[in-house]
């Protein structure tokens, strides 16, 4: 296929609107507040070969970890993929991230649309095209908030995956077009919130059924091989983008380690090294020297560090260029099996996708500083603050006596921080950095949903490191629970603080506090406490790091 | 004398003012260009042209004002500051803790309207059931006076957590601090909606926004003769008096575009009364394009953000994108073709304008032969080909290509922008275009408009006479509407009489307030809707209420996102009325239809290049063209204001409303 500007300009928007298409299905019909108002989420569409070919911006984290997961599917199916099938994944050691992020990947056929909306249906579709031809596949995955495990909200602090909730391998949820009633009812019964469990995947399912449907409108209106001719050279663009940017920094060799506070169960440090080789237009981003895996949650598996690495060049590449998987083919990602960053079954890895990530991102920023300083900005407060409250809501005398029960509810949050000066700005304060970007469920919407009411929602003043620019502050929020109930947190940088960068301060260490009849206990970083009705949780997140000295 | 009506729209260019004179039965229209810096200057101008003509100043004048718009853009606002429960006077600037950029360290967070600083907070708390938690203290809110005029603050806005619920405790700030001067915008009156951070956001661009429109309405007004009524057009497409416009001035941004997709409605009910028609409204203009989609009526939204800041009461629900005929085309470091977002905007305007040297997507349809060099603007701006040519000659040689392909290049890429946000506004909200009209209106759009159609599938463009003002005659076509909302979180086993009764607090409310807008009883309609979803979801359909509004919530569900859950439990968020006021609008009277043949307005024959083969192309003039003629493709037809391109494949007639309606071929 020629090379052609104008096509490759005109197929990155109709494969973006896909995307974006896709996301905006699933935002509005799913279920959890965890989806809908804080857009925990990320639709993308691939090509026959399961290259990333769009991915609408949603999550960073879920970038370079999609395409693994549509590689699972694809590689456990071998070939048994059909019209109206869509597989369903959340394990982590397939194709999966942490457990609570469900996958949905869905083969897309040129005939897809013959069999569409019989899904739930009984009998089987009506028309079945057995030759038609794959051209794609969509994939939407989101964070549910209650996969099962040991506590409510599935992000506990184990010792192994199975503590941490169902794990789903790729097995096919929709067999061409119609539900598998066996395993949602298997799902559903492994999950605290079933209905709302039901109504999510639902969604999903919706928004890959919308996604399939354009991308075969697409390749009716222009034909496959227009499609397919145009999908390589969006991958073939941003390779070379990518190349361009990385030709541009100085060749050469670049260490950096940073530090986890610890694993969650013992108090050791979890160092994470990278050392970038950097030669002309490609680069080798090599994790040896990292810690080995580690008892506690904090675990990465690859596709995390994928997805961190991917982040990082993503960004240093600009606004306008496709997120597809041809930013990484100049890219060498070396991680050893069985560390912290590339963790082996049956590790526990509900930590490694929110907080490990994060340090990775700091220790590829705190390399690339030597090689491009003027690119690269100081730590952000490298964690998300991650808070689950689960419990039964409580019912008034009456209501029991009229045979109402208790209803079981997950609340699951992530707190925003400072986020670390640039060379030639303060940093912004109170947003969420790096790997995560979703919204915090407002106060209101939590407080008629739960048990909880919030007392403090404040910038944490002072908390971002000095410099010539400030780094931003972060946030206290406090929630007072209303009902006993038990707490998860899974947090980071409460001891070893945000670096800054060309003699900028340090951003402050983040706090986790218990406030009990008006005494404040310190609480670990990570861990699961039980709260007594009228506790207060205050969540006092880090400030990001300075840049440069403060002048006198 | 009977008086007449004026529509005034002021554009970034252009002032645009529609007269309709009912003795006369007559429409004119004229522009004039913008004075950005007092923009009464212009307003004021054109309407002594109209009185001096006319020698009467009894007009109703229609005002779509770009002035509390501009003041956000520009934040060129009040010295507002803000008033919330304690603990949370940080919600206004941590807003939803995400970050616009994704993969950018540099970009910098959208600045809270109102600095900390100015934030103050109050010992009180309602809780979700409505419950006083702690009650607030009047000594504290007294206390709160001295330090606002020390700060030299004029505009409070006032937002407590579940106001919506109990609005006492804001009601008793607002009773201090208005006793004490303040101009004050209560959350509970803005949007008595719950989400805390997007209901102070609106309440705080209100109070932001306000001063700056009652100073400009107060300048007008005062220039004006007693005998002239001045209404303002609101962004949920209907109008309201000056003295409400004062004091909620959040709901006139976005006034312009409205006045386009209410005329877009008005067209739509000519050519189907009815039940109006589905029509797509496309204003391409130089630097952006709205789209908005007319399911027989104009559809809102109540989650608009307007230069990064929330505003949460119901709008017209347009989709603007930065790219028009001015965009600049350039080959990127990657080598592809991009068009926008830069623009060449008015100085130097596009290379053909003959003074900039960029190629922009109207230097590339003037070197496909799509435009005609004397006629443009009719004939205001003579077109310098060779310029333009030189420019897309130079743009093709980076891509090893001639003028010509990258002029088609430049043309398709556009396309492509635009054609994603007609995506946008009819597939992403589950509307399919193909079963609707394009409406093409703005001065650049009716080059584009129908190969966009043909790209979607979309079988007809509609190009009406008006075209290039519509947004201003939509203002004379316009209702006087209220929107009235409340957050009640009702379970479904409410009894729609329940509902009903407390729909009717509302409506009666609405009622009285669109009387005193001096609306003839008889032409109040009111409208009600419940805000419903699913229990556990956050997403409202906002479903017109009737006996049967749990089932058409299902069914609207289904329509939107492709299921309905039937079984699941559904929950009433918000009570939603829309008080109207009927308008008169201006009539448009149908001519007589002639015959076929459209060679009296034939202009000139010329070389158009049509998907890379030049092609000899009749171009005719729109003024000479009469009803029931009709054009077989290719052809182009010129107006004064605009330019149409019908294709090779395309046929299109004049319809006895002067419409240029084409049908898309293949």
């Amino acid at each position: 296929m020629t090379y052609d500007p104008i096509r490759l300009e005109i197929f990155k928007h109709l494969f973006a609107a896909i995307a974006e298409e896709m996301g905006a299905v699933l935002r509005k019909a799913s279920y959890s507040p965890n989806i809908k108002e804080r857009r925990d989420f990320s639709c993308a569409v691939f090509d026959g070969q399961g290259r990333m070919i769009a991915q609408a911006a949603h999550i960073p984290v879920h970038l370079g970890s999609m395409p693994l997961s549509v590689k699972a599917a694809v590689d456990h199916f071998a070939g048994d993929l059909r019209p109206g099938d869509v597989v369903v994944l959340n394990d982590p050691f397939q194709g999966g991230t942490h457990l609570p992020d469900i996958t949905m990947v869905s083969p897309v056929f040129l005939a897809t649309e013959h069999i569409k909306n019989t899904q739930g249906t009984k009998g089987g579709p009506e028309v079945f095209m057995v030759d038609g031809s794959l051209i794609g596949y969509v994939a939407s995955r989101a964070h549910h908030a209650d996969v099962g495990g040991m506590t409510p909200g599935s992000m506990p602090v184990g010792r192994e995956i199975f503590q941490e909730g169902l794990i789903i391998p790729p097995v096919k949820l929709v067999k061409a077009g119609r539900m598998d009633q066996d395993i949602l009812n298997l799902i559903l019964a492994n999950v605290r919130t079933p209905q709302e469990r039901r109504g999510d995947l639902s969604a999903q399912i919706a928004a890959n059924q919308r996604g399939a449907d354009r991308l075969a409108e697409m390749v009716k209106r222009y034909g496959l091989g227009e499609v397919t001719g145009a999908e390589e050279q969006l991958l073939a663009y941003t390779e070379r983008m990518t190349r361009r940017l990385i030709e541009s920094l100085p060749d050469g060799i670049y260490r950096f380690t940073d530090r986890l506070d610890n694993d969650g169960i013992g108090d050791q440090s979890v160092p994470i090294t990278v050392t970038l080789t950097i030669l002309g237009e490609s680069v080798k981003v090599d994790f040896t020297g990292s810690a080995l895996q580690q008892a506690g949650s904090v675990n990465a598996v690859y596709a995390i560090t994928l997805s961190a690495v991917y982040y990082v060049f993503r960004c240093l590449l600009g606004l306008d260029v496709p997120n597809n998987s041809g930013c990484l083919v100049p890219i060498e990602v070396i991680a050893p099996p069985g560390t912290v960053v590339n963790a082996l079954f049956p590790s526990p890895v509900a930590g490694g996708n929110v907080e490990t990530s994060q340090r990775i991102v700091d220790v590829l920023l705190g390399a690339l500083a030597q090689a491009c300083p003027e690119l690269i900005s100081a730590a952000s407060q490298g964690t998300m603050n991650n808070i689950t409250i689960g419990g039964h809501a409580p019912v008034s005398t009456e209501e029991r006596e009229a045979g109402t029960r208790s209803q079981p509810f997950t609340y699951y949050e992530t707190i925003g921080g400072g986020m670390g000066a640039r060379p030639t700005s303060d940093g912004p304060s109170a947003v969420h950095s790096h790997m995560t970007n979703t919204l915090n469920t407002p106060v209101e919407a939590l407080e008629y949903a739960y048990p909880l009411r919030v007392l403090r929602y404040e910038i944490r003043k002072g908390s971002g490191g000095d410099g010539k620019f400030h780094g931003g502050d972060g946030i206290i929020r406090e929630l007072q629970v209303l009902t006993d109930c038990q707490v998860t947190v899974l947090s980071e940088r409460r001891k070893f603080a945000p670096y800054g960068l060309n003699g900028g301060g340090l951003g402050m260490v983040g706090e986790n506090l218990l406030i009990r009849g008006g005494v404040e206990i310190p609480l670990p970083g990570k861990g699961s406490f039980d709260l007594q009705s009228g506790d207060i949780l205050s969540i006092r997140t880090p400030g990001g790091g300075g840049y440069g000295v403060k002048s006198s | 004398m009977t008086s007449f009506s004026i529509g005034v729209d002021i554009g970034g260019t252009f002032t645009d003012f529609v007269i309709f004179d009912p003795s006369a039965q007559q429409i004119q229209t004229f522009k004039l260009l913008s004075t950005p810096d007092d923009p009464a200057k212009v307003v004021l101008q054109g309407l002594k042209k109209i009185f001096d003509k006319k020698g009467s100043q009894r007009a109703n004048v229609i005002h779509g004002s770009t002035v509390a718009t501009n003041t956000l853009l520009e934040q060129k606002g009040a010295h507002a500051a803000l008033v919330t429960t304690r603990g949370f006077r940080d919600v206004l600037q941590i807003g939803r803790q995400n970050r616009s950029a994704l993969y950018d360290f540099f970009a910098d967070p959208t600045l809270p309207l109102i600095p900390s600083e100015l934030r103050f907070e109050m010992d009180e708390r309602v809780t979700h059931t409505g419950e006083i938690l702690q009650a607030i203290d009047p000594d504290q809110v007294k206390a709160l006076i001295p330090v606002l005029k020390v700060r030299d603050v004029s505009s409070v806005a006032v937002c407590l957590l579940f106001s919506f619920l109990k609005p006492g405790h804001e009601q008793a700030i607002a009773a201090e601090l208005r006793s004490a001067g303040f101009l004050v915008s209560l959350s509970s009156e803005i949007l008595p909606e719950y989400r805390e951070y997007e209901r102070t956001s609106t309440t705080a661009v209100n109070a932001y926004v306000s001063p700056v429109l009652d100073g400009y309405l107060s300048h007008l007004d005062q220039a004006l003769s007693p005998q002239t009524h001045l209404r303002v057009m609101q962004s949920n497409g209907g109008t309201i008096s000056p003295a409400e416009a004062r004091k909620f001035g959040v709901r006139c941004i976005l006034s312009g575009p409205a006045g386009g997709v209410v005329g877009c409605e008005y067209i739509g009910r000519l050519l189907a009364p009815a039940s109006g028609m589905r029509l797509i409204g496309f204003d391409m203009g130089g630097t952006s394009t709205d789209v908005s989609l007319i399911d027989g009526k104009p559809q809102i939204t109540t989650e608009a953000v307007i230069s990064g800041y929330p505003i949460h009461i119901p709008l017209l629900d347009i989709h603007t994108i930065g790219a028009g005929g001015g965009s600049i085309a350039r080959v990127d470091a990657g080598g592809a073709l991009r068009v926008g977002p830069e623009s060449s905007g008015a100085d130097p305007g596009p290379a053909c304008y003959g003074r900039g040297d960029l190629p922009t997507v109207t230097d590339a349809n003037l070197v496909l032969g799509r435009l005609s060099t004397d006629h443009f603007l009719g004939g205001q701006i003579l077109l310098d080909t060779s310029r333009a040519y030189k420019a897309l000659e130079k743009l093709g040689k980076t891509l090893t290509f001639s003028a010509e392909q990258a002029a088609l290049g430049v043309v398709a890429v556009a396309n492509a922008h635009m054609e994603r946000a007609l995506r946008v506004i009819s597939v992403e909200r589950g509307r399919d275009p193909r079963l609707f009209t394009l409406l093409s209106f703005g001065g650049a759009g009716g080059l584009h408009a129908a190969d966009l159609a043909r790209g979607l599938g979309i079988p007809h463009v509609l190009v009406p006479p008006l075209a290039s003002t519509l947004s201003a005659f939509g203002m004379l076509a316009a209702d006087v509407i209220k929107d009235y909302t409340r957050t009640v979180m009702l379970p479904d086993i409410t009894p729609i009489a329940d509902l009903n009764a407390q729909l009717e607090v509302l409506a009666q409310r609405g009622y009285r307030e669109i009387l005193a807008e001096n609306v003839p009883a008889e032409h109040i309609i009111i409208e009600r809707f419940l805000d419903m979803r699913y229990c556990g979801q956050s997403y409202e359909l906002i479903t017109p209420f009737s006996e049967s509004v749990y089932a058409d919530f299902h069914r609207l569900h289904q329509q939107q996102y492709g299921y309905a859950n039937i079984e699941a439990p559904v929950e009433v968020v918000n009570l939603r009325v829309r008080a109207v006021g009927r308008g008169t609008p201006p009539p448009i009277l149908p001519r007589p239809i002639h015959g076929s043949d459209p060679s009296a307005a034939y202009l000139e024959l010329r070389r158009v290049i049509f998907a890379g083969i030049p092609t000899e192309t009749p171009f005719y003039l729109a003024e000479l063209l009469e009803p029931g003629n009709r054009i077989h493709g290719p052809a182009v037809v010129v107006r004064s204001d605009t330019t149409i391109l019908i294709g090779p494949s395309d046929l299109a007639e004049v319809d006895r409303f002067a419409d240029l309606l084409i049908e898309v071929g293949k």
